[in-house]
């Protein structure tokens, strides 16, 4: 067992934890974040995706002794229980999401490239937004919601930064 | 009901499910914990087809923690039993655990429990089976091979079931044709992968002796009845619960032989049992799908009209049959719906599954229909080609334009817009024929267009079922509805929600039908204790019968407060008009009683009441489908580019045409159907089951087994045609399905187009359209 001490959504917690438990575990089990989901635990699918130190990281391909002293942010931080982050809102007005379970991980993973897309002032092209998400597999939405989705982000983002 | 001035059913609503679902407060399977809980691992064949000598767990005792291990003499004459009524049928059971022999890798043959998952895994790493290997039966032509020994006691083949359909003549129909086609087409074993694996949780209350089974199932009821009929529970004492289900897709929309062996296990050890299925055991052993191959000779007159058609059809259906839908479901779905949109007398089709040992077949999205549909229209096109006719002039020659039909079988389809359909693709797709036509000459790249037509029999009636004597025996779907005394609405819904956006599309039939607004519905479902007896989510059935039981028991309730306000305004019930929340006198808007006021007085203060009413705002409705379900239709084309050199192969652009009656919400309609079009994609280009020779899986990984992801996806384009059916009670036909089953056609055709060959089997992935355009290279 080794000691750890990790920040998840802001909460500092010291803990014991074996060396082969994933962060996926840790975080699900010991923080109670059950947004993080695990689709294939072997790194193909990107459900398990959290920001690890700001940066979108797979959660089933990471043991949680290795992020000791990390800061760590799963879809619980983001807009609360009411899911009211705009790229979470987008999501829910362009339908980007039907079952639900992969959602978590394509939101952490779009939300960075939402904020870099509005830092940048430009709208990106759908083949770039297709690039951004192409590390998460969804199988019920067949992507096109989502895709409208980050295009709807980042242009109410460039408005409300014009204002 | 302003049946006449829909207010919510066709409106663009967001889902009120999505707050859950997005901001990670959802509650999946997985996240069922319970105190006290054991972990289960299930230790699986490794091999495809061995006797069982022994298993030795001798090993665990030196782990220093506690484990508890079973294996088939523990749950001995526990089994799941799939058995079709058809006399001619060989039947198998297949053991909860496996008794002395495993026909599949992956099947299981032991479970290990333990009060860590991690320990449950190590322990079932120190569980020793020894095994005695017997030769496998790896495909199609080795199981109907006479000299291959039966995988079953008794059998006398390896063929499950062979049986026969027909309708009209069909030695006139060939005699009178001027041109015969004969072709043979495969679809490849695949897999429906929702993200979320399978799991189940089960606890035993001895305090009010409740069995209660937490699953990620489309059908909590049919899992409640196989519990209680395989364990000798009551059904009141048995709670199935799906929670929130990370996607189906016909995958969980079968009773499996988990589910009853986890709530058997949770009672005999007393404690509650997770087991959370990892990705490799749902790929090598929850369900498979497809893996068809189909022969099809037509009958064609000088004209280009057709006059019949004859079908030989073979699923190889893996090691067992599942529950409820059987071996024969599979390949006798094709047989039923090969008929299609197109308008001919005389059929004749013969169809079998084969037993191999592979992972069974089971239902998934579009249930043998996207093989049938690949074989009819590969089919039509090969022969428009043939007769030198443009494909969509060949359809729209042999399309049925004349609405009842009653097709060659006896199957009666309601209406549709079959040719408008065509005629509507062909406008959008001009641009894209022409393009593809100035590509020919290219050596290099080449541009191809695909369609294909086809209907879908959806929310199949209780008839359907019964005719084919199958397990799942009924079709309707129930609902209940309350208003409570402060006139918030709750559904009690026999469906299952998994994507679908019932909790939205329901809220927004019952709102319709009440005067009040979709937010004050409060739509359950997914618990037996809760919602009343139902199939489950499938077969395209949520909208037309699911939104028909709300709608008739939310009528019921609407009458009763017309009845209420009546009383009150002292006017006739027929002159009252429930909008906005309000019970208004038609004639005189100033005239009103509030709803909630009605709702108060039906149940609080009911000395109010009409003389002689009873109390209460509560209705049921039950709604089944009509013998023959409706029928769906739609056209899908795809334009695709083809890299010569590489065979690299581009989807640039995929079309969709559809009528599915009544759209209750546009947002959920669309999204059914790009879903269902992007896994088609999958299905026409990269998804495939691969096992060696000796039924090893060799796709045991998503590293393995490719599923479209956003960059090879093209947006894809929806049209709507609306023609409502008489037989269903908003006019909604299924809708969930259909995406899924026109791509690997339209792809296949657009592929054939652009390289002037005929396709004759999936997936179209790189390294077989490089095949496929072999003879360009050459002429180069």
């Amino acid at each position: 067992m080794i000691e750890i001490t990790l920040e998840v959504n802001g909460v500092k917690k010291t803990l014991s934890v074996e060396p082969r438990r994933l962060l996926a575990d840790v975080l699900r089990h010991e923080f109670g974040m059950s947004g993080v989901h695990i689709g294939c635990a072997h790194g193909a699918c990107g459900c398990c995706t959290v920001h690890l130190d700001g940066t979108p990281r797979l959660s089933c391909l990471t043991f949680a002794v290795q992020c000791d002293n990390s800061s760590i942010s799963t879809v619980e931080s983001l807009g609360g229980t009411t899911a009211d982050h705009p790229l979470q809102k987008a999501f829910r007005s362009e339908h980007g999401l039907q079952c639900g379970y992969c959602t978590p991980g394509f939101l952490m993973t779009l939300v960075p490239f939402v904020d870099e897309m509005v830092i940048q002032k430009r709208i990106p092209e759908d083949e770039e937004i297709r690039e951004a998400m192409s590390g998460n597999i969804c199988r019920c939405t067949g992507y096109h919601g989502i895709v409208s989705a980050v295009r709807k982000a980042v242009t109410d983002g460039l408005k409300s930064g014009a204002a | 009901m302003n049946a006449e001035r829909p207010k919510f059913i066709g409106a663009r609503v967001q889902r009120f499910e999505d707050i859950r679902l997005l901001s990670g407060t959802a509650r999946y399977i997985a996240d069922i914990d319970l105190p006290n809980m054991l972990h289960l691992t299930f230790v699986r064949a490794e091999t495809a087809h061995a006797n069982i000598v022994d298993i030795d767990s001798s090993g665990l005792a030196d782990l220093g923690f506690p484990t508890w291990v079973f294996t088939g003499k523990d749950t001995a004459g526990l089994s799941m039993k799939a058995h079709q009524d058809y006399p001619e049928m060989q039947y198998s059971e297949q053991p909860l655990l496996a008794e002395g022999k495993v026909r599949f890798v992956g099947e299981p043959v032991a479970v290990v429990l333990a009060e860590d998952a991690y320990k449950a895994e190590d322990a079932a790493e120190h569980l020793l089976v020894d095994y005695d290997l017997l030769p496998v039966v790896g495909n199609m032509e080795q199981a109907r091979d006479p000299s291959i020994p039966p995988l079953f006691d008794g059998w006398s083949s390896n063929v499950i079931v062979q049986r026969g359909m027909k309708g009209g003549d069909i030695e006139a129909a060939k005699a009178a044709a001027a041109h015969v086609f004969k072709r043979t087409y495969k679809t490849q074993r695949q897999a429906g992968v929702p993200m979320e694996g399978r799991g189940v949780v089960a606890y035993y209350n001895p305090a009010d002796r409740v069995l209660t089974v937490w699953s990620s199932t489309q059908m909590p009821h049919l899992v409640r009845t196989y519990i209680s009929e395989e364990l000798g529970l009551p059904e009141s004492r048995i709670r199935v619960v799906a929670p929130d289900v990370g996607g189906g897709f016909g995958v969980k929309g079968q009773v499996f032989g988990d589910e009853i062996l986890i709530g058997w296990l949770a009672m005999k050890t007393g404690r509650p049992v997770r087991w959370i299925e990892d990705r490799r055991e749902h790929l090598i052993a929850s369900i498979h799908a497809r893996d068809h191959q189909h022969t099809l000779e037509a009958y064609v007159s000088a004209d280009g009209r057709l006059l019949g058609l004859k079908a030989d059809i073979t699923v190889d259906n893996g090691a067992y049959s599942t529950y409820p839908f059987t071996s024969a479901g599979e390949p006798g779905m094709v047989g039923k719906v090969l008929p299609g949109p197109y308008d001919f007398r005389a059929y004749e089709a013969t169809f079998r599954a084969v037993a191999t040992n592979k992972c069974p077949i089971g239902t998934y999205r579009g249930v043998a229909r996207p093989s049938a549909v690949f074989s009819q229209e590969r089919l039509m096109d090969d022969i428009a080609k043939e007769l030198g006719l443009d494909p969509f002039e060949f359809r729209l020659k042999n399309i049925i334009r004349q609405f009842p039909y009653k097709n060659v079988l006896g199957f009666t389809y309601d209406e549709g817009s079959y040719a408008q359909a065509l005629e509507k693709m062909q406008v959008l797709l001009a641009d894209d024929v022409a393009e593809a036509e100035a590509s020919r000459t290219s050596s290099t790249k080449r541009i191809g267009v695909g369609i294909a037509c086809f209907i879908e029999q959806t929310a199949h009636g209780t008839p359907d079922f019964t005719r084919r004597r199958v397990p799942i025996e009924t079709g309707y779907i129930a609902a209940r509805v309350d208003m409570a005394p402060d006139g918030e609405v709750t559904i009690d819904l026999g469906l299952q929600n998994h994507g679908q956006g019932l909790e939205t599309t329901m809220a927004q039939v019952a709102a319709d039908a009440l005067g009040i607004r979709p937010e004050n519905v409060y739509v359950r479902h997914g618990d037996t204790m809760t919602t009343p007896y139902s199939v489950g989510t499938w077969g395209s059935r949520g909208g037309p019968l699911g939104g028909g039981a709300v709608h008739v028991a939310a009528t019921k309730i609407a009458d009763k407060l017309r009845a209420i306000a009546a009383h009150l305004l002292q006017t006739k019930p027929d002159q009252i008009e429930l909008v906005d929340g309000r019970a208004v006198q038609r004639d005189n808007p100033g005239s009103y009683v509030e709803i909630k006021k009605l709702a108060r007085i039906a149940q609080r203060n009911v000395e109010q009441l009409p003389e002689g009413m009873g109390t209460g705002l509560e209705a049921h409705a039950s709604v089944d489908g009509a013998p023959d379900g409706c029928y769906s239709n739609a056209v899908h084309a795809a334009v695709v580019e083809i890299d010569v050199p590489t065979g690299k192969i581009k989807l640039r652009r995929f079309v969709v045409v559809e009528d599915c009656g009544t759209i209750l919400n546009p947002l959920v309609v669309d999204g059914q159907v790009r879903g269902g079009v992007v896994q088609g994609i999958g299905s026409a280009m990269l998804e495939h089951f691969i096992y060696d020779a000796e039924c090893q899986p060799l796709t045991t990984s998503f590293a393995d087994y490719l599923m479209p992801l956003a960059p090879e996806i093209p947006n894809i384009e929806v049209h709507h045609i609306e023609t409502p059916t008489p037989l269903t009670p908003l006019g909604a036909k299924g809708l969930g399905e259909g995406g899924a089953i026109g791509p690997a056609a339209a792809i296949a055709n657009a592929v054939s187009n652009a390289l002037g060959v005929a396709v004759t089997s999936t997936p179209l992935n790189m390294n077989s359209v490089w095949k496929l355009s072999q003879h360009l290279r050459e002429t180069a």
